[in-house]
C-alpha cells in the first residue's frame, strides 16, 4: 500500500522525495490544494471515502500515516 | 478597553492574574469567565447580549446533536435490527444534525451579515434600484467577526465528531468570550482551547516570564513600529492625490510594515497574556515575509482565519459529490491537470470571496480577496510553464538566489494587495498604482517626505525596527527559539535584556503630542 501511495504522491506533487518524511503538512510540502488531488486519487485507488473529518495533519504528515488512515477506513467499511 | 491601555496593563490584567492564582484551581476558570464578561461589558455594554445569544445558540445546538447521537445509539443497539435499518437510522440522525448546523449557521452568520453588512447591502440596493432607503444605525459588538467563526466551528466540530458537546454552558461561554482573544483572535478551536481554559493552571515562573517577554515584544512591535508608521501612512492615504508616486510607494511599504507589526504584535500580546495564565493559544503568524509564494504567505499570515476557511469552506466544497463528479468529468474531457485544477479553483473562489468580504463591508475588500485568488490561480496554471523556463535557463529552483527571488516576488505581490486593502477606495488604489509608475520624482520625495508629520528620527526608528524584525525572523527561520535562549542566560544578562526592551518601549514608543493610543488595525474587521 505504501508503495502505491508513494506513486500517487509523486504524481500529485512531482519532484519531492516523500520517503521517510513525517512533516509533509507541518512543513508545508503538501498544501490544501494538493490534499484535494491526493484525496481524490486515494479514494479512487483504494475504494475508500476520505471525509472532511479525516483531513487533519496527523493523517497526511507521512506515507505511513496515510496508509494507516486508509486501513482504518477500509476496516470501517 | 484596549490591551495597550494603561488601565488594562496596570489594573485589569494584574487583578485578574492575582485572583486567578490565589483562588483554588477549580475556581480559576470562573475568574477567567467573570473577567472576560467584565471586559466585554466594558467594551460593548448592552450589546453583550448579542455575544451571549450566540453562545446560547451554539450551546443548545451542541446538546441537541448529542441527544440525536444518543438516540441513534440506543435505537441501533435494539436487538434484531437489520443492517439496512441501521443505515436508515444513521441517515436520519445525520440529516437532523445537519439541520441543527444549518440553523446555527443561518442565525449566527445572519446576525453578522445584518450588523456588519446591513448598510452595505442597503447601499447596493439603493444603487441598483434607485431607491433611497436610509442607512440603519447598526453597532458592531466587539470581536463579532472573530467570535462568530469560532462559535460556528464548535458546532461543526460537534457535528463532525471532532469534539463532544459540552454540558457546561459556562465553559462554552468562556470559549467564545475569553478576553485576550476577543478583539482580534486568534480564532481558536474547541478541542484545543476549551480544556485549557477550564483547567486550573499552577503558577509556572518560566512560562510566566516567557509570557511577559512575548507581551513586551508585541508592545514594542506595536508602539515603536506600527503606531509610528501609521502616522505617515494615514497622512499619505488621506491626501493621496497630492502625493508624489515616490511618497505613495513609501506609504505602501510602511503600511505593510505597520499592519504586520500591529497585527502580529497584538497576537504576541494575546499569546503572552494567555501564557501568564498557563494557556497556549493558536499561532496566527509564522514569519510570513519569508514565504516563497502567495499561497505560502497565506499559510503563514493570519493562520487561524486561513485554517478556518480551509476546514469549513474549502475542504467541504472540494470534497462534495458535486465537485467529485466535476473532477471526474474534467478528467475524462480535459486530462489530469485540469481535473485537479478545476474543483479546487471553484472551491478557492468561495474561500477568497469570503476572505475578502470577512474583512469588511466594502467592494474593495472583495476585490482584495479576489486579487489573491487570481494571483494564486495564475501561479498554479502557469506552474508547468515556470518549470520549463527555469529548466531551459538552467536555474536551480532549490538554489538560494532563486529562493531570494521568490521571497522578493511574494513581497511585491503582497504589497500590491496591501495597497488595495489600505486605499480609501478602489479608485484611490488604482490612482496610487498608476502614480507609483508615472509620477515618480526623487526631488519631490526629498523635499516633501518630512511633511507627513514624521520626523527623520521616526524614519530611523522604523527602519531599525524593520531590520530588527527581519533579523529575529531570520534567526527563527534557522530554528532559534529566542525566548528559550534568553531564559538560559544568567540572571544579569537576562534582566539587562528585559530592561533594555522596557527602556526601548518607554523611550521610543509612540507617545506624547501627535501620538495617541491607536486601535488595533484588525479590531475593525
Amino acid at each position: 500500500m505504501e508503495k502505491k501511495i508513494l506513486e500517487i504522491l509523486s504524481e500529485v506533487k512531482p519532484g519531492v522525495d516523500f520517503e521517510g518524511r513525517t512533516d509533509l503538512i507541518d512543513a508545508g510540502v503538501l498544501a490544501s490544494f494538493d490534499i484535494i488531488s491526493l484525496v481524490s486519487e486515494l479514494n479512487d485507488e483504494f475504494d475508500v471515502e476520505i471525509s472532511v473529518v479525516d483531513l487533519v495533519p496527523e493523517n497526511f504528515n507521512s506515507v505511513e500515516a496515510m496508509a494507516k488512515m486508509i486501513k482504518r477506513l477500509e476496516d470501517e467499511d | 478597553m484596549n490591551f495597550k491601555e494603561n488601565i488594562f496593563l496596570i489594573a485589569f490584567l494584574p487583578i485578574v492574574l492575582l485572583l486567578y492564582y490565589i483562588l483554588p484551581k477549580k475556581a480559576r476558570w470562573g475568574v477567567l469567565l467573570a473577567s472576560s464578561l467584565i471586559f466585554y461589558i466594558l467594551s460593548s455594554g448592552i450589546f453583550t447580549f448579542i455575544m451571549l445569544g450566540t453562545s446560547v445558540t451554539i450551546y443548545v445546538a451542541g446538546l441537541l446533536m448529542q441527544k440525536i447521537n444518543d438516540n441513534f445509539k440506543k435505537q441501533k443497539s435494539i436487538e434484531g435490527i437489520t443492517k439496512e435499518e441501521k443505515k436508515l437510522l444513521k441517515k436520519k440522525a445525520t440529516n437532523r444534525k445537519k439541520l441543527v448546523v444549518l440553523a446555527i449557521v443561518i442565525i449566527n452568520f445572519g446576525l453578522l451579515l445584518t450588523l456588519k453588512y446591513g448598510n452595505f447591502f442597503l447601499g447596493t440596493i439603493n444603487i441598483v434600484f434607485g431607491t433611497a432607503i436610509p442607512p440603519l444605525s447598526l453597532i458592531l459588538p466587539l470581536g463579532i467577526s472573530f467570535y462568530t467563526l469560532q462559535a460556528v466551528s464548535y458546532v461543526i466540530d460537534v457535528y463532525r465528531g471532532t469534539c463532544k458537546a459540552d454540558k457546561n454552558f459556562g465553559r462554552v461561554l468562556l470559549f467564545v468570550c475569553f478576553f485576550p482573544q476577543i478583539i482580534e483572535g486568534p480564532i481558536g478551536r474547541y478541542d484545543k482551547l476549551a480544556g485549557q481554559l477550564y483547567e486550573g493552571h499552577s503558577f509556572d515562573y518560566d512560562k510566566f516570564m516567557k509570557g511577559l517577554q512575548l507581551m513586551l515584544w508585541g508592545l514594542i512591535k506595536i508602539m515603536v513600529i506600527a503606531d509610528r508608521a501609521g502616522i505617515f501612512v494615514g497622512n499619505v492615504f488621506e491626501k493621496i492625490y497630492d502625493a508624489d508616486g515616490s511618497i505613495i510607494l513609501l506609504g505602501v511599504l510602511l503600511y505593510t510594515i505597520q499592519l504586520y507589526a500591529d497585527f502580529s504584535g497584538c497576537m504576541d500580546l494575546v499569546k503572552g497574556i494567555g501564557q501568564l495564565f498557563g494557556i497556549e493559544m493558536a499561532d496566527n503568524f509564522r514569519r510570513p515575509f519569508f514565504s516563497t509564494s502567495v499561497n505560502e504567505f497565506w499559510r503563514r499570515w493570519h493562520i487561524t482565519l486561513g485554517a478556518w476557511l480551509r476546514d469549513y469552506i474549502f475542504y467541504p466544497i472540494s470534497l462534495s459529490k458535486f465537485f467529485a463528479n466535476l473532477s471526474a468529468k474534467a478528467k475524462k474531457n480535459f486530462g489530469d491537470f485540469l481535473a485537479k485544477f478545476l474543483p479546487s479553483a471553484f472551491a478557492l473562489f468561495f474561500v477568497w470571496f469570503i476572505n475578502g468580504l470577512w474583512h469588511g463591508a466594502e467592494v474593495k475588500y472583495i476585490v482584495y480577496g479576489l486579487y489573491y485568488y487570481v494571483v494564486m490561480m495564475l501561479g498554479l496554471l502557469f506552474e508547468p510553464l515556470f518549470v520549463k523556463i527555469t529548466n531551459a535557463l538552467h536555474i536551480s529552483r532549490k538554489s538560494k538566489p532563486y529562493f531570494v527571488f521568490q521571497v522578493i516576488r511574494t513581497f511585491l505581490l503582497v504589497n500590491l494587495g496591501m495597497l488595495i486593502f489600505r486605499a480609501n477606495t478602489l479608485f484611490d488604489a488604482w490612482y496610487a498604482l498608476c502614480a507609483i509608475f508615472s509620477k515618480f520624482n526623487g526631488d519631490i520625495f526629498a523635499t516633501s517626505v518630512l511633511s507627513y508629520k514624521l520626523h527623520i528620527y521616526d524614519f530611523v526608528v522604523i527602519a531599525i525596527g524593520a531590520v530588527a524584525l527581519f533579523i529575529v525572523g531570520v534567526l527563527q527561520e534557522r530554528g532559534h527559539h529566542l525566548r528559550d535562549e534568553i531564559a538560559k542566560k544568567n540572571i544579569v544578562i537576562r534582566w539587562i535584556i528585559y530592561f533594555v526592551a522596557l527602556f526601548i518601549l518607554v523611550i521610543v514608543g509612540a507617545y506624547g503630542e501627535g501620538y495617541r493610543v491607536a486601535d488595533f488595525l484588525y479590531a475593525q474587521f
